[in-house]
């Protein structure tokens, strides 16, 4: 499956041989991932492959100590989380992305730091997840678990950014919220928006992704079309070498 | 104050604590009239005084909530800035503006960039910072914000602020409303609606409380988190110098008074709105200024209980503290701080130290060094004294090793312990001066420590160091100055120690016992901590919720750890009045001298018992000083050290801790430490460390050249750091998209 050919050759998001870690542990060992214009890319892997430090480099949340980190062409190693959000750059984090102590409407207000006015941003998430309307003046942390996802994903959908990255979207949700989110998402996929999307299980994704990739241990493994990954996936998980998964 | 259930033991104590109200009302009852005139005049003065304390309350709240960092020198910003008011405004050499620019000017302009100034220095690093590194760095902050003020300002020179409008006022019924005090309500008022709005209708103010929810979550909103932090401690400044600016005509105007009136006061507001709600913060506030106000109306005390004034918010501070919920264990969640490793010193390695400190006291007495070109000679009477004085505050220093240093209990207080012991021995053998008495005085000192344990076992963190300061206030302003303490017809005189018909009257020998006496006390600490106490008092440090899960009791740990803090500090609290050989009662036990103690022990690391010796600090430099005085022609040093460093020096080595949190010390040892033959583990440690610094340089190339990974792999193999990492598979630069899928 090829990704929709964009007119600008140029990648929305690109790793080039990236190393980060947290103090003096590293755990990215170069990573190479590119997200075409327009695509919506899984980024696949077991708990500890580093897909989250992943999405922090490309959020400018970890700093790299090796490679480079470019958007839209541009090289941004170093820079500031929030200049990224401003400059479109969205990453709902992993748990609740949410500010459990400020109301509903307050969290929204804190969305209009990435731009739009208040009154697009509010009138934008309410239309898109009309239960939180009628919870606006309830504080965050007293929503059920669905809504907070919800409340966290209203921010990808009201601040009409150039690049999504979604981390776990699914955990700890039931199916069918799950379901809701991810209808969501294949909306926006349908847009035209470039999604980067974490997840440790596949089948959520598959359906909604372009291309997919999986990551082990720091590096990404394989990077192609989303069923072929999937039926290499559960031996990656069990960390057999599948015969095609590799140069070396 | 949400007091959900009221247990049995706090309704106990409410009313004994309402009981002792009641009896020291009717028996201080000073015979004025209680006439609606009265009533009135003194309530105006206690609302208008108590929207002051609110002011400033609130300025430590806001910054608390919005940044997690208390700040101890918020009152010491508060000073500052009146100081630099009365310069611009009262000084008659100074400028002389008219009172409302410079109020302006201070308010507006000189707080808010001290603030930010401060925040962009010191307190953005102090954000993950433990919490004793984050309370010793801001009281460090607040001795020297005070020490700038007296050495910039006389601290001695009589100075006043006037009121604004002086005079003038409107009258209700019989007594007159000033318009200062008038302005005063109007202000605290305005401020309140200010900050009401600010935190609940501004996207500023939504960000505040972001930033204390979720940092992180904040900088991907698009806000900036340093700058959000930095608009609160300008704000939390400028709160701190209104109030202070007009608080100052209310008030003797000195550095010290101010500073104590201002940052207790305010603690003990915010307490009362538990840290967090600002409208019972001004609630606290507004309690503690009528309480103030009603106190000196209808109250007056003899002789005996002369700072009974000063002791209204102190007690304010205990009730509210002991009053709090108990504090919530921290369970499941990740410590970010994790400690890093101690090693614990062996004994035998702490008695080669005891018996290092005692030779070199015999030796440095007696004069017994000479190094040919200098002949130091031996020590006259002033050596000997500030000798003995800096070995008596280290006997003190050192009961905060095992209680903050080891447990983790956060102790405002040494001074209050060590002048119980020297009350104790007074009584029991301030005669005879018998040196047996003391470690009687170390048991009765026991019980003490366990009572403020049983008070400060509900509670955690910033509040513990809280109570410790009321308690360090309470026995200051109440107990100390009692004349049944250290009674005054006999002077509080103590004579020399006695020991098996031996008496200590040379100072020489006294110096050298203390070195003794020392030397001992460490290697009990060292035996100590390697022993089950020891342990438990480190693992409860580490995760109170881990030391519960594998049986410690956390309860009698933290008993025990306060019963040998305690005895600790009041049996060199002995050494140290018979070292003074008279108490002054008030000075003595003043609650910066407490900080100045604890500051020094944490800037040397208070997880070893030889930091006690830092709290020679001051003699040590000023003794340097004097030597490079008689040495002529070296005006800098001299300056640079009986000036500068005798009276900033603790307070910026506290501030230090920013960059060291583990003291000084440690920073030696890890010198040190590998040249020992047995220490081979420093030796490996060190090669560690060296070993890590080099791979930044890697990354450094990394981020200004555009490296592939296949680079950054072959640079690694040249640099010999991994030598077997094969080239990542997958998409690589320069392949086409299409490729990638068909790898």
């Amino acid at each position: 499956m090829m990704a929709p050919q964009p007119a600008d050759d140029r990648a929305l998001l690109e790793l080039r041989g990236i190393r980060a870690g947290y103090g003096i542990i590293d755990v990215l060992h170069g990573v190479d991932l590119r997200v075409e214009r327009g695509q919506v890319m899984a980024l696949l892997g077991p708990n500890g492959a580093g897909k989250s430090t992943t999405l922090g480099v490309a959020s400018g949340q970890i700093h790299p100590t090796a490679g480079r980190l470019l958007i839209s062409g541009r090289e941004l190693n170093g820079v500031r989380p929030e200049a990224l959000a401003r400059a479109g750059v969205c990453l709902v984090p992993e748990g609740r992305g949410i500010f459990p102590n400020l109301t509903v409407a307050e969290n929204i207000r804190m969305m209009t730091y990435s731009g739009g006015s208040y009154a697009d941003v509010q009138s934008r998430a309410f239309a898109q997840f009309p239960r939180l309307e009628e919870r606006r003046r309830q504080l965050a942390g007293t929503l059920s678990g669905g809504e907070q996802q919800m409340l966290s994903m209203a921010r990808a959908l009201a601040t009409d950014p150039a690049l999504l990255m979604l981390d776990e979207l699914s955990m700890g949700l039931a199916p069918i919220i799950v379901e809701e989110l991810y209808g969501q998402v294949a909306e926006l996929a349908r847009s035209g928006l470039s999604i980067l999307i974490v997840e440790q299980f596949a089948q959520t994704v598959l359906g909604v992704a372009d291309i997919a990739a999986i990551m082990l241990q720091g590096r990404i493994q394989r990077t192609g079309p989303p069923a072929e990954i999937a039926e290499e996936l559960t031996a990656a998980y069990l960390g057999i070498q599948s015969p095609n998964g590799g140069d070396h | 104050m949400r007091l959900t259930t009221l247990r049995p033991s706090l309704t106990l104590a409410l009313a004994a604590g309402l009981a002792v109200v009641v009896y020291v009302s009717v028996q201080n009852w000073s015979g004025s009239p209680v006439t609606l005139d009265a009533v009135g005049a003194a309530t105006i003065v206690g609302v208008s005084i108590g929207s002051l304390y609110a002011v400033s309350a609130a300025g430590l709240v806001v910054v608390y909530t919005t940044t997690g960092v208390f700040n101890f020198a918020h009152g010491g910003i508060g000073v500052f800035s009146a100081f630099v008011y009365w310069e611009l405004v009262e000084n008659t050499d100074g400028p002389g503006l008219p009172n409302w620019l410079g109020l302006v000017v201070v308010v507006l302009l000189v707080a808010p960039l001290l603030g930010v100034g401060l925040d962009i220095l010191i307190m953005r690093r102090l954000r993950t910072a433990p919490l004793v590194v984050q309370l010793m760095v801001t009281v460090g902050l607040m001795v020297f914000f005070l020490t700038l003020t007296g050495q910039i300002w006389e601290a001695n020179r009589a100075r006043s602020v006037s009121f604004f409008w002086p005079g003038e006022g409107f009258d209700i019924g019989d007594f007159r409303v000033t318009w200062h005090r008038f302005a005063m309500i109007v202000i605290a008022l305005v401020i309140a609606v200010f900050l009401r709005m600010l935190l609940f209708q501004t996207r500023i103010g939504v960000a505040m409380r972001a930033v204390v929810d979720n940092r992180e979550l904040t900088a991907l909103n698009g806000a900036r988190p340093n700058a959000v932090s930095s608009f609160a401690w300008a704000l939390g400044a400028s709160l701190a110098a209104l109030a202070g600016i007009l608080i100052a005509p209310e008030v003797e105007f000195n550095p010290a008074n101010l500073n104590d009136i201002m940052l207790i006061v305010a603690i003990a507001a915010a307490a009362f709105g538990q840290l967090r709600s600002l409208p019972l913060t001004v609630v606290g506030a507004l309690l503690i200024g009528l309480l103030q106000a009603y106190n000196r109306q209808w109250l007056s005390y003899g002789g005996d209980w002369r700072f009974v004034d000063d002791a209204i918010a102190p007690i304010v501070l205990f009730l509210v503290v002991l009053a709090l919920p108990q504090s919530r264990l921290d369970v499941g969640r990740v410590a970010h701080n994790l400690r890093p490793i101690e090693r614990t010193t062996r004994w035998w390695e702490g008695t080669i130290g005891a018996v290092a400190i005692v030779a070199a006291a015999v030796v440095l007495a007696n004069g017994w060094l000479n190094f040919g070109f200098w002949d130091p000679g031996a020590w006259n009477q002033i050596a000997l004294n500030n000798g003995i004085a800096a070995l008596t505050l280290a006997l003190i220093g050192i009961s905060l090793v095992p209680l903050t240093g080891w447990a983790g209990q956060v102790n405002f207080a040494p001074l209050a312990f060590a002048g119980f012991g020297a009350y104790l021995f007074f009584h029991l053998a301030g005669e005879s001066g018998n040196a047996l008495w003391i470690p009687v005085v170390g048991l009765l000192c026991a019980p003490l420590g366990a009572l403020v344990a049983l008070f400060a076992a509900r509670l955690s963190g910033i509040y513990l160091g809280l109570l410790s300061l009321a308690f360090a206030l309470l026995m200051g302003k109440l107990f100390f100055p009692h004349p049944r303490v250290f009674p005054p017809k006999q002077g509080g005189q103590f004579t020399n120690l006695e020991l098996f018909g031996r008496d200590f009257d040379e100072r020489k020998h006294y110096f050298i016992l203390l070195a003794a006496v020392f030397g001992v006390a460490m290697l009990v600490l060292i035996v100590l901590r390697r022993s089950r106490f020891g342990r438990r008092w480190v693992a409860m440090r580490d995760s109170q919720a881990a030391a519960a899960t594998v049986g410690v009791n956390v309860v009698w740990t933290k008993i025990v750890v306060y019963a040998t803090s305690a005895a600790i500090a009041g049996m060199g609290g002995v050494f140290w009045a018979i070292s003074k050989t008279s108490i002054d009662s008030v000075r003595d036990f003043d609650v910066l001298v407490n900080f100045e103690i604890v500051l020094l022990m944490a800037a040397a690391g208070m997880a070893f018992p030889v930091a006690g010796l830092f709290l020679s600090f001051r003699f040590v430099v000023e003794a340097l000083g004097a030597k490079l005085d008689d040495v002529g022609n070296l005006d800098f040093l001299v300056w640079l050290l009986r000036d500068f460093l005798a009276n900033f020096g603790p307070g910026l080595l506290a501030i230090g801790m920013v960059v060291n949190q583990r003291g000084a010390i440690y920073e030696m040892g890890k010198g040190f430490a590998p040249l020992l033959p047995w220490r081979a583990d420093a030796r490996e440690e060190q090669a560690d460390e060296r070993a890590s610094k080099r791979v930044p340089e890697i990354g450094e190339l990394g981020l200004h050249r555009p490296f592939t990974s296949e680079d950054v792999v072959e640079l690694d193999h040249r640099l010999g750091i991994v030598d077997d990492i094969t080239p990542p598979t997958g998409y690589r630069h320069g392949t086409d998209p299409a490729e990638v899928s068909r790898v």
